[in-house]
């Protein structure tokens, strides 16, 4: 739709919010039509939120909305009264944010949340608004929503929170939801399920949408419009296919351009393999109740010189402790790692110590990962011998492709993106020939992900370690994997090259996964195909497992055998293996 | 809830056991002679032999143990809710506290209800904007007076408005010395007064805690105001706060929600300050002269009387236990995230 | 261009942090350490600071202070050097003695119980802090028992029993003080050696080849003992508090030492009976040390925060 339709629903004219010093939104203007889905992108802190909340006449503490027109149905909320735009708040105009539990009051229970917020536009009884709460939940896809309607935020999980979230927004049947990133910390199946939901709710409902995050996967999938704000200006405005085809600003261009890259080609089998991680297992006491969680469930890997092995999972698949057990950060209770030729299970204290440094781990959070105390030469300077100077610092900074004058700063100083390129230095400082990268770029901004990921394939062509790469982003893993597993639950159910699992999956946890996974291409939108894949439910308690495949509770092929029988990982006829029976024998009939 | 509570009030009662055993222990083992105290300088040893036997401290020390807690055949102790009998006045140690505690429970904790009443506006006035003003100064403030020697204020303030100003009566006692005191009964002036239809009494007894009540309320809004600023800060910048104002909630719900919120946490603190300002009273008992808990505790430290050290440890560590365990559960009942 | 856009990022990022700097808490804070800074120098030679004999009555008993209007003509006498009779800037106590050179040389014996007191404490309770977070569980859950034991004490009534019945002296009062505070400090080292142990660098170290003993000692330790460094300035003004009030009711210091809370007690009755003194001075310097201590932890607190 053009942005210049003249039946706008939303018009933003001039708008400008400041947070003391420069402004945050610097004059945006923008239209939504009535029904449209417009997403809207650009850096952290470029203002994204900031306008999402203003169009709403509100601001985080200490900011101020300077000028500017939102006129919603012809009127200008921003001229409104408080209690004029109050009334409007919730019922034109909805709102569903990122951290869905720390939306919620954690003293009050969540049907009521619901109830107040029903009650706050319509007048209705408490009794009628907790019934008509129970009906939102229950058309959300909620089992059991009586009960869930009682429970307080700590007692539902985020996916579910998320829901919530978008019963109090779309309860009144608003004409336009900001959703500002409403998935972030969710995981990949559950982010699928709730956008899937929330484009069906506003489409039947008319709403429009206004979805602001920084992952161009799911504007791909799921918006008509695409607006990119950098520095609080509109910088990029263009229907999502003419976007993705050639995105006009410089942002969008640098994080999108990963698309066009061949990732690592596949490494030869050569000689014996420099990792040999056999039914490694770990389990976790709990301290309340008697019962034990099993972690990490005899996974059984090799990693060759060079190679890297991408493990992908959601949360709770045991995924970073297979990582932090590889070192014996974590002891394992069984199983058997050979790195090298020799055991690191077996090794002795000092020898354990010896091994450690030639295999270096990357954490998740880069500032928690450095002393916030030492500047960085320190840092750099921990795992060196007292004999190496200042000049192999320099060196160490220069091959991280950071400036000279970093090594006098402490990590605070710095940014992100920064403190995870000086916790790679500081593993390849000792020369390691494996280095497990645990979430490395999780935690960082779509920009700092594109240079990290660079800087990590680059390192290996360089150096030619290899990497135990850990992640829950697919697309990270596609860039930077020779070979993937992937993890559910403690276990790994497929076992395969990038092409294999990437490009046909055979165990239905990775067909999901890839199912769920929202790739930047809006040619392949996941709303324009019917997803026969998708699991039922959430991921269960890791700690009540059932004794056949674990994923036979969610599982769309189930069949009752599996229930009962467990599942091993047995190769099929190109080499991968996968832990599904039936999988495995389609498989077999369909190459026969 | 039930077995939060149950786990809760076993933890204390094994506090309160260890905490009678320590002072048993340390009171016989610090270099201190009660005997030679009691008999004074110039007795003769006969005297000095005689008084220790009758204060049975020339038995074993577990022979005393057994004595006092009530574990010896034909002895009663306190297994059985018997603080034993004062060696300086010979009367009954908890009868002698049962006239004692009401004096320096009814001070203090009016003095607390009047603080925590001056503070939550306050305390609220600064979160609205932080780093304002207003926020700065009340902070400045509470922190200052937070930090008061509380007796050199009550001595300050007898100074202004009884000496200069002539507004508060003289600062020795509960009572006017011409007034008739209500029959004791609950041992507060207030109830009693009241109970006894005596509003003479009710009057000059509310008069006469006027400049104690001042002095420690005073004192007691310095943390109790940074307690709820705190607090209200971080609600109020909180995300719930400002989604219910996203979903265009009544100013009036969204208050409530905040001060739930917000002083929930401020409970089970508040039951800390409350023991604190109890073990502390003594000070502004010595001020003003009131015959409260803390009087009676430095009269048998200065005295060397064990028995009644051992009984005013015991109520007050007791009391302060029971009211920060009360608070928390209450603190329980509004955050469900604790009995978990 | 990537790096570029990283690097402006994270420049907004500290700009946004330092807007929310506030500048009442900056002016508090240096008025905190200016205070510190004063009792520190007090602490040391407060005594030889002192005009007049501590110990030895004058002639005048009962003098006021000179009226303030007398003030600036008396300091420019002393300043050219005039000599002039007997100047009592705080006037003269009952027996004679001069207030001023007495509330100077108090920090001599309030200041060196405070600090020693929670030197004491503070390495105790690091070291069991220590105990209670990274040692084995037996001994962590014996420290906390303990330490939770001693916190149940109500903390005046148990400062005035054992003061007097160890003797009252300086130094009991400071190992009286320092068993009291103890149990602070193990629980902020513990809960922080605690948070420590779980950060990325400890087990980054680890990935290094370096041993448990170094790592506790480089990473764990200097970074759990910021929390207690910073209440350690908090809780000095407690403990002066404390000290003064002990010596109040009659159950700390002896007389006659120089004691701003035994000069207030000396001082208490002439106070209700309008000579205010004696008493008003030794408060004073206690409001002012005590709240400059809070402003100077509080300072701290929220520097390291931010």
């Amino acid at each position: 739709m053009p942005p210049d339709d003249p039946i706008a629903l939303l018009s933003v004219r001039g708008l400008r919010v400041s947070y003391g010093g420069a402004p945050a939104v610097d004059g945006v203007d923008l239209d939504i039509a009535t029904g449209e889905i417009v997403g809207l992108t650009g850096e952290s802190g470029s203002g994204k939120s900031a306008l999402g909340l203003a169009l709403l006449g509100l601001t985080r503490a200490p900011g101020r909305i300077l000028d500017g027109t939102v006129v919603l149905d012809g009127t200008d909320l921003l001229s409104l009264g408080e209690s004029a735009l109050r009334k409007r708040r919730g019922r034109d105009i909805g709102l569903i944010v990122q951290n869905p539990r720390a939306s919620l009051s954690p003293l009050h229970p969540v049907g009521e949340q619901i109830g107040a917020t029903l009650r706050a536009h319509r007048p209705m009884t408490q009794a009628s608004a907790h019934q008509r709460a129970v009906g939102l939940l229950r058309t959300l896809g909620l089992n059991d929503p009586e009960r869930r309607a009682h429970a307080y935020p700590h007692e539902i999980s985020g996916g579910m929170a998320q829901r919530v979230l978008i019963a109090m927004a779309l309860g009144s049947g608003p004409r336009l939801l900001v959703a500002d990133e409403p998935t972030s910390g969710l995981d990949v199946t559950i982010q699928a399920q709730f956008l899937d939901d929330m484009w069906r709710s506003a489409r039947e409902a008319g709403s429009a949408v206004l979805l602001i995050t920084q992952d161009l996967g799911i504007i791909a999938n799921y918006c008509d419009r695409v607006l990119v704000l950098q520095a609080g200006r509109i910088v990029g405005n263009a229907p999502t296919r003419a976007f993705f085809a050639a995105p006009a600003d410089a942002y969008s261009r640098t994080v999108l351009a990963l698309r066009h890259e061949a990732p690592p080609e596949p490494i030869a089998d050569a000689e014996a393999p420099l990792l040999k991680v056999q039914d490694l297992s770990k389990i976790f006491p709990l301290r309340r109740e008697r019962k034990t969680l099993q972690a990490v469930d005899h996974v059984s890997f090799t990693i060759r010189r060079g190679e890297t092995l991408g493990l992908v999972g959601e949360s709770g698949s045991g995924k970073t402790t297979v990582g932090r057990a590889l070192l014996r950060l974590v002891e394992p209770d069984g199983g058997g790692v050979i790195f090298d030729g020799r055991s690191v299970t077996e090794a002795s204290p000092t020898e354990l110590r010896r091994l450690r440094r030639r295999m270096q781990v990357v954490f998740q959070d880069p500032f928690d990962a450095l002393d916030p105390r030492w500047s960085v030469a320190e840092i750099l300077a921990e795992g060196l011998e007292a004999s190496a100077g200042p000049g192999r610092i320099a060196e160490l900074l220069n091959l991280v492709d950071l400036p000279p004058d970093t090594a006098k700063r402490r990590p605070g100083a710095l940014s992100a993106g920064a403190q995870q390129r000086v916790s790679i230095a500081r593993a390849i400082a000792v020369e390691p020939a494996l280095i497990v990268l645990d979430e490395p770029t999780s935690a960082l901004t779509p920009l700092a992900r594109v240079g990290v990921i660079r800087l990590l394939r680059d390192l290996q062509a360089r150096l030619g370690m290899s990497y135990l790469f850990i992640s829950h982003d697919l697309s990270t893993v596609e860039h930077l994997s020779h070979r993937v597993a992937v993890m559910y639950l403690g276990q790994i159910v497929e076992l395969g090259t990038r092409a294999q699992i990437f490009g046909a999956p055979l165990h239905p946890y990775s067909k999901a996964l890839l199912a769920a996974h929202l790739t930047p291409d809006p040619s392949h939108r996941r709303v324009d195909r019917a997803v026969v894949e998708a699991l039922s439910g959430e991921i269960p308690s890791p700690i009540d497992l059932p004794r056949g495949c674990y994923l036979a509770g969610r599982c769309p092929v189930a069949q009752p055998a599996c229930w009962e029988t467990p599942q091993a990982l047995v190769p099929v006829a190109d080499g991968r293996l996968v832990r599904c029976a039936p999988a495995a024998e389609r498989h077999r009939r369909f190459a026969a | 809830m039930s077995r939060f509570i149950a786990r809760r009030l076993l933890i204390a009662l094994f506090q309160l056991l260890g905490l009678v055993l320590l002072v048993f222990f340390a009171m016989r083992i610090l270099p201190a002679d009660p005997v030679a105290r009691l008999v004074g300088m110039n007795a003769t040893r006969d005297a000095y032999l005689a008084s220790q036997h009758a204060l049975g401290l020339d038995r074993p020390i577990w022979v005393q143990l057994g004595s006092y807690l009530g574990v010896l055949p034909g002895s009663h102790g306190l297994l059985e809710g018997d603080l034993g009998t004062s060696w300086v006045s010979g009367s009954s140690v908890a009868s002698e506290l049962r006239h004692r505690l009401p004096v320096t429970i009814e001070l203090i904790s009016i003095s607390f209800v009047l603080a925590f009443l001056i503070s939550v506006p306050l305390g609220m006035l600064c979160a609205i904007r932080p780093g304002g003003v207003a926020d700065s100064a009340t902070f400045a403030y509470s922190l200052f007076a937070g930090s008061q020697p509380v007796f050199w204020w009550g001595l300050l303030f007898i100074y202004i408005f009884f000496g200069q100003l002539g507004w508060a009566p003289p600062p020795l006692g509960r009572l006017n010395p011409m007034s008739t005191p209500p029959p004791f009964v609950t041992g507060f002036i207030s109830v009693d007064s009241l109970l006894a239809e005596n509003m003479g009494a009710f009057w000059d007894g509310l008069h006469h805690l006027m400049l104690p009540v001042a002095t420690q309320a005073f004192v007691l809004t310095g943390p109790i105001i940074k307690m709820v600023r705190q607090n209200m800060v971080r609600v109020l910048g909180a995300d719930y706060v400002l989604y219910a104002r996203a979903s265009g909630l009544a100013p009036s719900r969204i208050a409530g929600v905040a001060l739930k919120n917000a002083l929930a946490p401020a409970l089970t603190l508040l039951g800390v300050l409350y023991g604190y300002i109890l073990g502390g009273a003594v000070l502004i008992e010595t001020v003003f002269s009131l015959p409260g808990i803390g009087q009676y505790a430095v009269q048998s430290v200065l005295d060397f009387d064990y028995p009644a050290i051992e009984g005013v440890v015991l109520v007050i560590a007791a009391i302060s236990l029971f009211v920060y365990l009360a608070l928390d559960v209450v603190h329980a009942v509004l955050d469900p995230r604790l009995a978990a | 261009m990537s790096e570029a856009l990283e690097f402006a990022g994270a420049g907004t990022g500290g700009d946004a942090r330092a807007r929310f700097r506030q500048p009442m808490p900056d002016l508090l804070f240096r008025l905190g350490l200016g205070v510190v800074m004063l009792s520190m120098v007090l602490m040391l030679i407060g005594p030889w600071l002192a005009p007049y004999d501590i110990g030895r009555p004058s002639e005048e008993i009962g003098q006021p202070p000179p009226a303030l209007a007398a003030v600036p003509g008396l300091l420019v006498d002393v300043v050219t050097g005039e000599t002039h009779p007997s100047i009592h800037w705080f006037g003269t106590d009952d027996s004679g003695l001069d207030v001023f050179s007495r509330v100077l040389a108090a920090p001599r014996t309030d200041v060196v119980i405070a600090v020693g007191a929670n030197v004491v404490s503070l390495v105790l309770g690091s070291l069991l802090g220590l105990l209670g977070g990274a040692g084995r569980p037996w001994m962590a859950g014996l420290v906390m028992r303990v330490s939770d034991l001693v916190q149940a004490f109500p903390v005046f009534i148990t400062g005035m029993i054992l003061v007097t019945l160890a003797g009252r002296s300086n130094t009991t009062i400071i190992l009286t003080l320092a068993l009291l505070y103890t149990p602070i400090y193990v629980r902020l080292t513990r809960a922080e050696v605690l948070t420590q142990r779980q950060r990325g660098f400890v087990d980054a170290a680890r990935a290094l080849g370096k041993s448990e003993a170094a790592i506790a000692l480089r990473h764990v330790l200097p970074n759990a003992l910021a929390p207690s460094l910073i209440q350690a300035s908090v809780t000095i003004g407690f403990a002066i508090l404390l000290t003064a009030g002990l010596s109040f009711v009659g159950a700390g210091v002896r007389p006659p030492t120089p004691e701003w809370g035994l000069m207030i007690a000396a001082g208490a009755d002439q106070m209700v009976q309008g000579e205010w003194w004696p008493s008003l001075f030794p408060g004073l310097a206690i409001s002012l040390t005590v709240f400059g201590y809070a402003a100077f932890g509080n300072g701290l607190e929220r520097r390291y925060a931010a």
